[in-house]
């Protein structure tokens, strides 16, 4: 009981730091985590970074402060810094 | 099975105002309208504008929008809604 | 109704509103566009076109990835419903 952690307290827990989001298509996304709802996960990044996966090789776009529709989200990686970093 | 209650939620980011969470969704929403933001929808296809307003399914509508393909501005519209099943990221495009 | 007469938009629906009567451009799922007369909407997006011209871009895409020039179909209907769920954009065409 003590030990267990429900999903999105994970997710809460990552408020401030590093996330790499992964998406159904080859889309991912890494940023800082501003904050998420609980509803579909709606989450705000800053600092962001968008890597599209193509067989050429990943295409990195920085972007701003933004709301990434939850609706696309696969998994989430606490910490993680990206594509390129595994 | 218990259901999450929302309370963990508010007490972690320990927000004392009365508005929306800072750096949540909502929050977001509330400061982004009236600035130039970037909208991606899911075909790949770039939405510059000035936001005018949008709800909670991300419908979005844009002013002096561009449409953006593959870094090229391909059209403008002078008003513009995006259904927002449609929206993959809204992404502002100056400070906020 | 009397935001749409004062012509300001609150929410993103009220542009769609402000659109009942003009002439529309609508984008579609499948690289389809429609250009007709707004008649209806609802909260779907489901919408009602009178007197439409669709047109559907046809890529013929070469191995080189520089695709052949964009054939388009076009087609005509005097009265359309189409399926909110795959409206991506809706724009009120300048007058």
């Amino acid at each position: 009981m003590a030990s267990t952690i429900l999903p999105l307290e994970l997710v809460d827990r990552c408020i401030g730091s590093p996330i790499h989001v992964i998406m159904k298509n080859e889309r991912e996304f890494t940023g800082t985590l501003m904050g998420f709802d609980d509803y579909v996960i709606d989450m705000v990044l800053r600092d962001v970074k968008e890597y599209q996966v193509t067989p050429g090789g990943i295409i990195e776009t920085p972007l701003g402060q933004t709301l990434l529709n939850g609706n696309n989200i696969v998994m989430l990686i606490p910490g993680g810094r990206g594509p390129k970093a595994i | 099975m218990d259901s999450q209650s929302p309370e963990p939620d508010t007490a972690v980011n320990g927000s004392t105002d009365a508005g929306p969470l800072a750096g949540s969704p909502s929050d977001f929403l509330k400061n982004i309208v009236g600035k130039r933001v970037k909208v991606r929808v899911g075909n790949g296809i770039d939405y510059h504008g000035l936001l005018t307003c949008l709800d909670g399914y991300m419908n979005v509508a844009l002013e002096e929008t561009e449409e953006w393909v593959n870094g090229h501005r391909v059209t403008t519209y002078g008003d513009c809604f995006l259904r927002g099943n449609n929206v993959l990221y809204i992404s502002a495009m100056e400070d906020l | 109704m009397e935001q749409v007469a004062a012509g300001t938009i609150s929410e993103p629906l009220d542009l769609v509103k402000l659109s009942l009567g003009e002439r529309v451009f609508i984008k579609l799922r499948g690289d389809r566009t429609l250009t007709g007369n707004l008649h209806a909407y609802d909260a779907h997006m489901n919408l009602v076109l009178s007197q439409v011209e669709e047109n559907i871009h046809i890529v013929d895409v070469g191995e080189d990835g520089t695709a052949a020039p964009p054939r388009i179909e076009r087609r005509g209907f005097e009265m359309l419903f189409i399926r909110g769920d795959s409206v991506i954009l809706v724009s009120p065409l300048l007058e």
